[in-house]
């Protein structure tokens, strides 16, 4: 079993808008190990979400190098990224993105679908997560007759039904009410203390960050050494927002 | 089959679009059903057994002319004809002429002769002999007799038109048929008495019977070729191409109904693509959950797909059931041509127009399908509508 879950060397990221580059994410090196909770921070734009996908295969970087689970996923081909994420990483999103016309239990049980499992099967691991996340009594319940919190903790049923490696949670707290919020990240600290689940969160929240066991910076695209605060830190460039023909053009952020 | 259950709660998440898109494809696809019966029964159905073994020949310059009787022996010496039937179009007016409804096909023919051609007519043996022993005498199908309400012995009066005078017959016969039951025939024998002896030696058409179904190209050729050179040339087809040559004097019927299929279809197309494009761009942002999931870009397109195909086979087959409504309705018109009195959606046409749905629905999704499955995940979710 890999003891390194995500592995990342000068990965950066930058997105090309019309004539403009904007650099999300700078040659940056991130190493996260098997059972780890760690908590992305950084304010808005400053490239946090942008690791959370590379490191979700659901983006490509521009450069560097990322292997999840020992896996170097963007020499994947398209397909093989989809089934592997579908096993391997289970990713919570900030506004829940369920499908409204599905029933908490049908959403949950979408990505087994994927798998070769029976229905029996589905329905067992599907209620199985629901009654950890604690709403085995809200299977039959369409998104929209279950509160925010609850509708969250049916997201997160949905991201363990496939019992993955890895969770990434992208604001998970973000739409959520200070209970609800609470109630989320008790969750997610459960499935890495219980479970064993290897939990990244990303958060601009510092109470929610306090549920991590880690805490990692990232500012104007640049992550942060472990340990550093954005207090300690001075970029190494400023954060560009850079036209082609003119790559030395600057502007903060 | 796992994501049947997504595809149909897909489809009806907006339920009144969703309902009037069937609700569209189902008229324009009642339409087509109806077109492309027409069409099928028209151009594509087989002859049934005694017809196919019925020709019609006439003069070949026009049906208006007529031919000389004496043909009728020459044409029985024709080798694989087992019956002929010389027969002339009476027309006249039976009540109002100006009333539509008061039209039908009116025959003069010999009666002792018809029964040898027409095989399949069903008639009672006692009412076809007051038929044949009668100078007065009447026949017609039971559809005509139920129209008018007559009985037997029920006097029906014809005014001439193309003939001079009068025709007072009385109905000693009611025959059925499946098709060709809304005709009235009558003797020759009457009709000639009130004509000049030179306008007593022509008919309008032979029904021939021939022997068997190989003898029918033989025998229309032989006919034609037996009076190529005489002052009355003739032309001779088979009863269903009789019928169908009819349908010329409207203009090109075939090019007629195509083209009006095509303007349904084009239409049924637009109407699809319009709502499967909102439809799809409402969901821009889920297909990125979905390939978050695991989907692959394939399993999107087979959703946005399936949806669309399920759409507009839905409507399809309620327009097809309408369409099947809408034939019977048109199977109770008066017939222009014979074809109409069994129009029906018929499965092999059925089959079509479903298989035509799904392909339609696919059609029309597909530019917008493609476009979202290829969607990064990062740029779908950031989508905003």
């Amino acid at each position: 079993m890999q003891d390194v879950v995500i592995e990342t060397r000068k990965l950066t990221k930058i997105y090309k808008r019309d004539e403009f580059e904007v650099v999300a994410l700078k040659e940056a090196d991130f190493t996260l190990r098997r059972g780890d909770f760690v908590a992305l921070m950084g304010p808005s734009g400053s490239g946090k979400s942008t690791l959370l996908h590379l490191a979700a295969a659901m983006d490509k970087p521009t450069s560097g190098s990322i292997r999840v689970l020992g896996e170097d996923i963007a020499a994947l081909r398209d397909r093989e990224i989809a089934a592997w994420r579908n096993r391997h990483v289970g990713f919570v999103f900030q506004s829940f993105n369920l499908i409204p016309v599905l029933t908490a239990h049908e959403n949950v049980e979408l990505p087994l679908k994927l798998m070769r499992m029976t229905r029996q099967q589905r329905e067992e691991h599907s209620r199985t997560a629901l009654e950890l996340v604690g709403l085995g009594d809200r299977v039959g319940h369409f998104p929209r007759q279950l509160s925010g919190g609850q509708e969250q903790r049916v997201a997160i049923a949905r991201a363990i039904v496939t019992d993955p490696d890895l969770i990434l949670a992208d604001e998970p707290t973000g739409n959520l009410d200070a209970n609800s919020a609470q109630e989320v990240l008790t969750l997610l600290r459960r499935l890495n203390e219980e479970f064993g689940k290897t939990v990244v969160i990303v958060t601009h929240d510092p109470h929610a960050a306090r549920f991590a066991r880690g805490i990692r910076y990232i500012e104007k695209g640049e992550l942060l050494p472990e340990g550093a605060t954005p207090e300690d830190w001075t970029p190494a460039t400023p954060f560009a927002v850079t036209t082609p023909g003119n790559p030395k053009s600057s502007a903060q952020a | 089959m796992q994501f049947v259950s997504l595809i149909l709660k897909n489809s009806l998440r907006n339920r009144r679009r969703t309902l009037l898109t069937i609700a569209s494809v189902a008229l324009s696809f009642c339409l087509l059903g109806v077109l492309l019966a027409l069409y099928n029964a028209l151009f594509f159905s087989e002859a049934k057994d005694e017809q196919a073994l019925r020709l019609v020949t006439r003069h070949k310059v026009s049906l208006t002319l007529v031919m000389p009787k004496y043909y009728d022996q020459r044409i029985q010496q024709v080798s694989g004809v087992a019956a002929v039937l010389p027969t002339m179009w009476y027309g006249g007016a039976y009540r109002d002429a100006r009333d539509q409804r008061n039209f039908f096909p009116r025959f003069a023919c010999d009666p002792a002769r018809l029964f040898d051609v027409y095989t399949d007519f069903v008639i009672d043996p006692e009412q076809k002999q007051a038929f044949i022993r009668d100078r007065r005498g009447a026949l017609v199908g039971k559809t005509l007799a139920d129209k008018f309400g007559w009985k037997l012995g029920e006097r029906i009066t014809l005014v001439g038109d193309i003939f001079p005078g009068e025709l007072e017959l009385y109905l000693r016969g009611i025959f059925e048929h499946p098709t060709d039951d809304e005709v009235l025939y009558f003797p020759f024998e009457y009709l000639y008495e009130g004509l000049p002896s030179g306008r007593r030696d022509f008919v309008g058409t032979f029904v021939i019977l021939a022997k068997s179904p190989e003898d029918v190209p033989k025998v229309s050729a032989d006919i034609d070729e037996l009076f190529r050179n005489s002052p009355v040339p003739t032309r001779t087809e088979t009863e269903k191409a009789f019928a169908l040559s009819f349908l010329s004097f409207l203009g090109n019927v075939k090019v007629f109904l195509l083209a009006l299929c095509g303007a349904v279809t084009f239409t049924i197309l637009l109407v699809s693509a319009n709502t499967m494009a909102m439809s799809i761009r409402e969901r821009y942002r889920e297909v990125g959950v979905l390939k978050t999931l695991g989907f692959t870009q394939r399993a999107v397109m087979g959703l946005l797909l399936g949806e669309a195909a399920a759409i507009a086979m839905l409507g399809g087959a309620l327009g097809l059931g309408l369409a099947s409504f809408l034939c019977v309705g048109i199977r109770s018109l008066p017939a222009f041509v014979q074809e109409t009195k069994t129009l029906a959606v018929e499965p092999q046409v059925a089959l079509f127009c479903m298989m035509f749905a799904a392909f339609m629905g696919i059609a029309s999704a597909l530019i917008p399908a493609l476009g979202a499955s290829r969607a990064s995940i990062v740029d779908a979710l950031r989508f905003t509508d």
